[in-house]
């Protein structure tokens, strides 16, 4: 790893650190603009298999959080990104809501599968025309991997087990691009021209954000709101940098000893 | 590499495949492969031994054989050893009541078995019943177990239709265990458990037994490791770049049944 340097650049998680559902985490607001006051680079980082940047912004925007759509870098513009350096056609298995991040890209007669959280099109006819895909050797890239997850009726599938069944039976394996991956915080940082030893990444996931962010160098901050659970910050080894109350605490923090 | 007449030396009798060895299945009962009807007669018609070992649980052993000798085939529902049959034994044995997950087609061979109450999950190939629904409901059952059980009627990965290739229930096994964090249990090849039950009906060692299948690691790496020799159809779901597997080498590779068959009356032991 090379030596850390001064700060640049600081990658923010949204739902669980910034805000909970529809609700702003206290002073987060506030806390945003005196950290926009410095000369540090700030991106927003985060997992979604569903809500478009339009979508997340505009929620952003209804908690006063001044936040511009450049600024947000989601799983799915990270599968956006490799489609497109890949220069391929992909077969997008996504929710309809989460399309518009991928208008533009030409579909027809595709050569790449990408799959998102989206039961519509978890069947049996869809599932074999993305196996058949597959088995000519194109790519697979996933948003993620989740195994399932809570919806107001009970537990439900995720892409997870998914993209297994498609790995399975072609004997490939998918790229994932979402969080913990390294790709995903290396390509974050991409538009702001930092490397990882100038960054810092804040977020209430001890694995998925502090972890993979500190895997590729960068320092991590751990907030203990969202689904923070006690001890979680002896979940990954070496430990986060530093486990704070809330987001306001971290940027306290950045302003009086990383810059 | 060994001569055939050494490869196939003191083989009494042969296990066949059925889709993708003696017809690809498809709609409007399917089609035979070319040369493969008038194989098995030859086989019939020899001192071998002659047996099926198949792992089709979209339908009933009795509709399979039905759609069989619709298509000239000389094959009777008691020579073929079939995953459905063999589970509802286990399933009794073991006080299981199931819920299904399997196609509407064979439900028949499940029409004794006790479903209510379910305390374990059993899928087959069920095709179009494969939507995310059906899984959700499977995987909420499994969720909801305190020692959750699954049994899957085979794993394999894909098969041959007319239409072309489709995927096997062993993705979707695959599926359902990567989301409950378990570990299936298979009742169809590769198991060896499956392939004595074959070699069971056939009254025969394994050593005295040729497997002849299209799938390189359910057919061919299950037969041998139950102690069978076992050669690989270029018919169903063959693939070249099977020839040039990491794990698996099939005793020898064949145009279709009718070489195979050609070749064991030619040099087997007679």
């Amino acid at each position: 790893m090379a030596a850390r340097r001064a700060l640049k650049a600081v990658l923010v998680d949204l739902n669980g650190t910034l805000h909970i559902e529809d609700a702003a985490v206290p002073g987060a607001q506030e806390a945003l603009k005196r950290l926009r006051g410095t000369s540090v680079m700030i991106r927003f980082v985060t997992n979604t298999t569903k809500e478009s940047k339009q979508d997340l912004l505009e929620r952003l925007k209804k908690l006063d959080f001044d936040i511009s759509e450049d600024e947000i870098f989601t799983s799915l513009t990270a599968a956006r990104n490799l489609v497109e350096q890949k220069q391929v056609r992909p077969m997008l298995l996504v929710d309809d809501r989460a399309l518009p991040d991928f208008k533009g890209l030409q579909t027809n007669d595709p050569n790449a599968v990408v799959v998102g959280l989206a039961p519509e099109h978890f069947h049996y006819q869809v599932l074999n025309q993305a196996f058949r895909l597959l088995l000519d050797g194109v790519p697979l890239i996933a948003i993620h991997k989740a195994r399932y997850y809570k919806r107001k009726d009970g537990l439900a599938l995720g892409p997870g087990p998914f993209v297994t069944a498609l790995e399975y039976a072609t004997d490939t394996k998918a790229t994932v691009v979402g969080k913990p991956e390294k790709t995903f915080f290396l390509e974050a940082l991409r538009g702001t021209g930092c490397e990882p030893e100038e960054a810092v990444m804040i977020g209430d996931d001890c694995r998925d954000d502090v972890g993979g962010a500190q895997n590729i160098g960068m320092l991590g901050i751990l907030v203990k709101t969202g689904k923070y659970q006690v001890a979680d910050e002896e979940k990954i080894d070496p430990p986060p940098y530093l486990t704070c109350e809330s987001f306001p605490h971290a940027v306290d923090h950045i302003l009086q000893h990383l810059l | 590499m060994a001569t055939w007449a050494e490869r196939l030396a003191g083989i009494r009798g042969v296990l066949l495949d059925i889709s993708g060895v003696l017809y690809d299945s498809g709609a409007g009962g399917g089609t035979p492969i070319p040369g493969s009807v008038q194989a098995v007669a030859r086989l019939k018609r020899s001192r071998l031994k002659v047996g099926f070992c198949t792992n089709e649980s979209q339908k009933s052993r009795g509709a399979l054989v039905r759609e069989l000798q619709a298509l000239g085939f000389d094959i009777s529902e008691n020579e073929v050893t079939a995953p459905a049959p063999a589970a509802c034994r286990l399933l009794r044995e073991r006080g299981l009541r199931p819920h299904l997950l399997v196609h509407p087609g064979v439900l028949s061979e499940f029409e004794h078995i006790d479903t209510s109450n379910p305390n374990c999950v059993l899928m087959a190939d069920a095709v179009e019943g494969f939507s995310y629904q059906n899984m959700n409901r499977a995987f909420r059952v499994l969720m909801g177990l305190e020692r959750p059980v699954l049994i899957s009627l085979g794993r394999g990965r894909y098969y041959k239709e007319t239409s072309g290739l489709m995927l096997d229930v062993g993705a979707y096994t695959k599926a359902l265990e990567y989301a409950c964090g378990l570990k299936a249990e298979v009742v169809g090849k590769p198991e060896p458990e499956f392939f004595k039950l074959a070699l069971q009906e056939l009254g025969l060692e394994a050593h005295q037994a040729l497997m002849v299948g299209d799938d390189l690691v359910g057919d061919v790496g299950g037969a041998q490791r139950c102690g069978l020799r076992a050669l690989q159809v270029r018919t169903g779901k063959f693939r070249p770049s099977d020839e040039q597997h990491p794990e698996v080498r099939a005793d020898g590779y064949v145009d279709n049944l009718a070489e195979a068959v050609g070749l064991l009356l030619q040099h087997g032991d007679q």
